[in-house]
């Protein structure tokens, strides 16, 4: 067996949803073929249980002593058969659901680190996030349940060829009424499901109430409410109570069904076989044999069933994933990429005449922050443009090479979890000497201080555990430390206190000295620190010079960027 | 990183469970009652199918056979009955028993002392109330139920087997001690294990969503190779936890599928040998056989359950865990007289009137001369010896505006909280009439002071509801007025459903500038005396801020309002700037006598109001 996880996913089969399933058991072909085989012995070895007690009632029946320990015997070794046959064939499930469920997570993660930026423009992430919340479930259970199917399959035509070698009439009822039987339950069924997903639902949005209490208990405890919010959950929890009653009552139904319907058939069979052993049509063995296979056809029909409705809803989910697997970026690589001067050069926007003159610290202050923002997405090649790097186009260049070169850091920048050492350290430079410097530059150096295990201290997801601008002071940190050819800065001090943006702008051009560096800012206290101030009106430059120049000359740009007194 | 709550001991679950139990003795008994019934319908079956093979070896009239039929007909039915009935009874308790234990739990989370909180974080109590509270669900509504019917179904079928004749309930006990150790193996390893699995298999699923989520900046940071990395390491932790798992299966399942097959063939052969040496009948031998058979499916799910029934009390102690309101500040304002500042003795009776006027919703019962929240030489540490506040005294004028600013990290929001009541003092003390303010009951707190931080939440339900919460009372002119003293009301009428419109999570979403000024509207409506922001508004545009900032001073004249704030112009509207440095006030005075002094806010103001 190979072993797991598998490194490379290898190249999907995203043509459709069933041959992207049928790829990935292919995938598995040793196991997949392994599980097939084992699971049609575990349930021929149960199916061949009920006969071995009925000879061996025959046996009983004749006075026969030999009879009786054979055929114990060989319900022993039916057993134990079972036993290994039925453990074998769960490793291969498990190592097959995993393989298919495991394989579909790393597609994925592959192919969102494919699209990256355009991720969120080309799919809702809620449906992507699905996937790896339900739907590799739904993948894996599919693959494993084929396995399963089959060997039930083989086992109720087994025993069918067995009862109908018995008895003719008798092995007909049988063989056609079990089906029947557990169609009426399917259908008994379909109702519940209904009312356990809608259940489920709701319990859902009952935890979710409850979370929603727990991640505002900071806010309520500042101002009050919890006796409000106590009586609502209250309220919806009893809702729910309400609705699990109701759901209970149709299982409770279902349940009497389970026993009514199959015990009504098992009757039947039961009186019909007694009055074929009572005209010796058949014997007594056999009678017990007729009960025992009734009772055992609901196990392997109701994986078949199962079967059913795993391939239904795995099928589903493979369309989520294969979908996904298809999108392809916005943005592709021209055929032949042009190559660009190597060092830094001047990179320009010719859409809004922003240029971003190499090795300066520039800064750009906007009337309007939609403005700024789409200049840097122009200027980072987040959207196509005619700007240029060097005087070459972007577009002419490979994304790589771009996003080597040119980094925009804004503050919807996301804070992976993991050591904080290493999300301050994209790269792997393990410069400890500028990462410090990085975090003093960024003033970011109390909140490692008060982190208990400083820079080995874990980040929880999306940074939450640190405020706005603990978040905003960390990203920027990161930002220096990757030190990029040429950094573009949305707002990095929005969030922050005046005192600490007083730091961090006394603090940033000299960190980014000799490299290019573009901040979007109305924070004067920035503004005031860069080597060329640009102002931009309605998406196109207006001014340019140093801070003092312009906001003595240019009413507008002091009105956008003056804190003071009105 | 963050200390875990604590997790109630074995006892202490028994304990709790048993009071559960004892709450509802009728429907309990109705339930075992019903189950126990049904169980002992569903016996005769084999019993009579014993008589007929009895009855056919010795040849029998087809009248006898066609009696034996209808009366296993007959059971069937009763059967069937009995289990929809004693279905829908234990069902019926176990959603009251659930509903109980979460409402119980979130009352203990809401009373939950705020310290404790953040000593622990919010992730821990997060998994304990979504995690936990289903774990427990699927707990309490089916393995409870489905553990009870097998054992009642165990019993009545041992018994049914001692009837058909004792000697053929024998060799049953081969199996016992076989499943007995490998249970007792399986059961002593497999909580932990399959907790270890679904941890494993939640940090795929999180790593999935932080990769998407997070994909524009792993497009610009380039850090593909390494979300790949981490989802293999995450696919090779989760690999490695089912791997455990299922060697546990594979040595626990074959043992308990021998142990089942054993007492099969035990009785078979065995009763055979009794009934050729004429100790028991043929219909005897057959009957017990199928008896034994018949034990295996609710052993089986005995067995099965137990593990659930594990995770459910590890559950269960986790959220017991979460201590109830005898703890932390919430409930040391029960205790009995508390505990004046020295100096000002006589202040409690008055204090008390002020507390029966908060009950009622309001503040405007708290007299007129209690309405100062006074700090005297706190000091304040988050961890033993390291003080983040070395004796800060402040005496915020009543009415008055006084702006906090300061670097971060010099004390400001601590000083806040410690003002508002939200932690105690380490030495020293904060007092509202002479009172300290920890010894407050929280109600009576709410009255005097109220703190609103840059931290905003948007509670799920209605916009109307999440300005209301803070007062149940409130009219809707009350809400509308809180709204429009915030700059919000254009915007709230103007949501899909006005102020019908659910917000919060899955609901319609706010921005972050209009949660903020839903938080301030909450405060309007809470209307105490004192009120503290902390940078309440920095994530308001600048602009807005400060106009929001200037209608909602006029809203709350005569309040005492202590702001720290992150933008200057606060400072500069305020009566009053404190300036804290390290733990310390150091400057204290007006704006334009700071100014003048030429400190470092003077310096401070220089540069951040624009002038280069």
């Amino acid at each position: 067996m190979r072993s797991l996880p598998a490194g490379d996913p290898g190249v999907p089969d995203d043509r459709s949803a069933t041959r992207y399933l049928i790829w990935l058991a292919g995938r598995q072909k040793l196991l997949f073929t392994a599980g097939i085989l084992l699971g049609v012995t575990w349930m021929v070895a149960q199916a061949l249980m009920p006969a071995a007690v009925g000879r061996a009632v025959d046996g009983l029946s004749h006075r026969d002593e030999d009879a009786l320990l054979t055929w114990g015997l060989v319900l022993f070794g039916l057993g134990v058969l079972q036993a290994v046959a039925g453990i074998l064939r769960h490793q291969c499930a498990v190592r097959n659901w995993l393989a298919a469920a495991y394989r579909t997570v790393q597609l994925t993660v592959d192919t969102a680190n494919r699209l990256g930026a355009a991720l969120p423009r080309r799919v809702a992430t809620g449906e992507v996030v699905s996937i790896g919340t339900s739907d590799i479930d739904q993948i894996g259970h599919a693959v494993d349940i084929t396995a399963r199917g089959t060997g039930a399959v083989v086992a109720i035509v087994t025993v069918a060829a067995i009862l109908l070698d018995a008895s003719m009439p008798l092995g007909l009822v049988v063989v056609l009424g079990v089906p029947v039987l557990m169609a009426v339950v399917a259908l008994l069924i379909r109702p519940l499901h209904r009312q356990q997903h809608a259940y489920r639902d709701a319990e859902g949005a009952l935890t979710g109430r409850a979370g929603d209490i727990v991640s505002g208990l900071r806010v309520l405890r500042g101002i009050g409410g919890e006796p409000v919010l106590s009586a609502r959950y209250r309220a919806e929890s009893q809702a729910l109570r309400a609705h699990g009653v109701r759901v209970a009552r149709v299982q409770s139904m279902l349940e009497a069904a389970q026993v009514l319907l199959p015990g009504a058939f098992l009757v039947l069979v039961t009186w019909l076989a007694a009055r074929f052993a009572l005209d010796g049509r058949i014997s007594p063995g056999q009678l017990v044999a007729f009960y025992g296979y009734t009772a055992f056809l609901v196990s392997p029909l109701r994986q078949l069933t199962e079967a059913v409705d795993k391939l239904t809803r795995g099928h589903v989910a493979a369309r989520r994933v294969v979908r996904l697997l298809r999108l392809t970026p916005d943005l592709v690589d021209p055929a032949r990429p042009a190559t660009l001067p190597a060092g830094p050069g001047e990179l320009v926007d010719v859409e809004s005449g922003v240029r971003v003159p190499a090795g300066r610290f520039t800064a750009l202050a906007a009337t309007a922050p939609e403005d700024a923002a789409a200049i840097v997405d122009r200027l980072g090649r987040y959207t196509d443009s005619d700007a240029t790097l060097h005087g070459v186009p972007l577009r002419d260049l490979a994304l790589a090479t771009v996003r080597e070169r040119i980094l925009v850091a804004d503050n919807d920048a996301h804070l992976f979890t993991g050591p904080l050492r290493a999300e301050l350290d994209p790269h792997d430079s393990a410069d400890p000497a500028a990462l410090d410097a990085a975090l003093r530059a960024a003033s970011a150096t109390d909140i490692v201080e008060a982190l208990p295990d400083g820079l080995d201290s874990r980040v929880a997801e999306r940074g939450r555990e640190f405020s706005g601008g603990q978040q905003q002071r960390l990203r920027l940190a990161r930002a220096l430390v990757a030190d990029p050819e040429t950094l573009l800065l949305v707002e990095p001090t929005s969030a922050v206190d005046a005192h600490t943006e007083a730091r961090i702008a006394g603090g940033l051009a000299a960190a980014r000295a000799g490299r290019t560096t573009l901040v979007c800012t109305t924070s004067p206290l920035l503004l005031g620190h860069a080597d060329h101030v640009i102002f931009v009106e309605d998406g196109k430059v207006v001014a340019e010079g140093g801070h003092a120049d312009l906001y003595d000359g240019e009413p507008r740009y002091r009105a956008t960027v003056s804190r003071g007194e009105d | 990183m963050a200390t875990m709550l604590p997790v109630a001991d074995a006892a202490q679950v028994r304990r709790y469970a048993r009071t559960l139990i004892r709450r509802h003795p009728r429907a309990l008994t109705v339930a075992l009652g019903l189950h126990a019934l049904a169980a002992a319908a569903g016996l005769a079956a084999p019993r009579l199918l014993g008589d007929l093979v009895e009855g056919i070896s010795r040849g029998t009239s087809r009248v006898t056979v066609d009696r034996i039929a209808l009366l296993i007909a007959g059971f069937v039915v009763v059967q069937a009955v009995l289990v929809r009935f004693a279905h829908l009874a234990s069902a019926r308790l176990g959603e009251r028993v659930l509903a109980q234990l979460r409402e119980e739990f979130v009352d203990r989370v809401l009373a939950l002392p705020l310290a404790t909180v953040e000593r622990a974080g919010t992730g821990d109590l997060l998994t304990r109330t979504s995690r936990d509270v289903s774990a427990l669900s699927r707990t309490v509504r089916l393995a409870v139920p489905e553990t009870l019917i097998a054992v009642v179904t165990v019993a009545f079928i041992l018994g049914a087997l001692l009837l058909v004749g004792p000697l053929l309930a024998l060799p049953c006990l081969i199996a016992v001690p076989v499943l007995w150790a490998g249970t007792r193996w399986y059961l002593r390893r497999a909580p932990a294990g399959y907790l270890r699995e679904n941890a494993a298999y939640s940090d795929i699923t999180d790593g999935i969503s932080e990769t998407v989520e997070g994909s524009r900046t792993t497009e610009a940071l380039r850090q593909q190779a390494r979300r790949r990395a981490r989802t293999d390491a995450d696919i090779g932790r989760s690999y490695a936890a089912e791997r455990y798992t299922l060697f546990l299966r594979t040595v626990f399942f074959p043992v308990a599928e021998i142990g089942y097959v054993v007492p099969v063939v035990a009785t078979l052969v065995i009763g055979g040998w009794f009934y050729l040496k004429g100790w028991v009948t043929l219909g005897q031998v057959t009957a017990a056989t199928l008896y034994v058979q018949q034990l295996v499916d609710p052993v089986d799910r005995l067995l099965s359950w137990l593990d659930e029934l594990q995770v459910g009390g590890a559950s269960m102690a986790r959220l017991l865990g979460v201590a109830g309101p005898a703890a932390g500040a919430a409930g040391s304002a029960t205790a009995a007289g508390s505990p004046a500042v020295s100096g000002s003795p006589a202040a409690s009776g008055s204090a008390a009137g002020a507390g029966s006027a908060a009950l009622s919703g309001s503040a405007v019962g708290a007299v007129e001369g209690d309405r100062r929240v006074v700090v005297r030489d706190v000091r304040y540490a988050y961890r033993v010896g390291r003080d983040v506040l070395h004796g800060v005294t402040l005496e915020p004028e009543r009415g008055e505006k006084l702006a906090m600013v300061g670097p971060s990290g010099a004390g400001k929001s601590t000083l806040g909280r410690l003002l508002a009541g939200v932690h105690a003092p380490r030495s020293g003390s904060v007092t509202v009439a002479g009172r300290r303010l920890d010894t407050l009951p929280l109600a009576e707190l709410r009255s005097h002071v109220a703190l609103v931080t840059q931290e905003h939440h948007v509670f799920i339900g209605t916009l109307r509801e999440n300005v209301a919460m803070v007062r149940p009372a409130a009219t809707e002119a009350d809400v509308r007025a809180a709204l429009a003293a915030v700059a919000a009301l254009d915007w709230a009428e103007a949501l899909p459903d006005g102020l019908d419109t659910v917000v919060g999570s899955g609901g319609h979403p706010l921005s972050p500038a209009q949660a903020q000024q839903l938080a301030l509207a909450r405060l309007v409506l809470a209307d105490p005396h004192t009120l503290v922001l902390d940078e309440a508004t920095s994530l308001i545009d600048p602009r807005a801020a400060r106009e929001l900032e200037r209608s909602l001073a006029a809203v709350l004249k005569g309040r005492t309002v202590i702001a720290i704030a992150h933008r200057l112009f606060s400072a500069h509207d305020a009566d009053r700037v404190a300036v804290v440095e390290d733990g310390r006030i150091t400057e204290l005075g007006s704006h334009d006598e700071l100014v003048a002094a030429g400190g470092s806010y003077a310096a401070l103001w220089r540069s951040w109001h624009g002038t280069p």
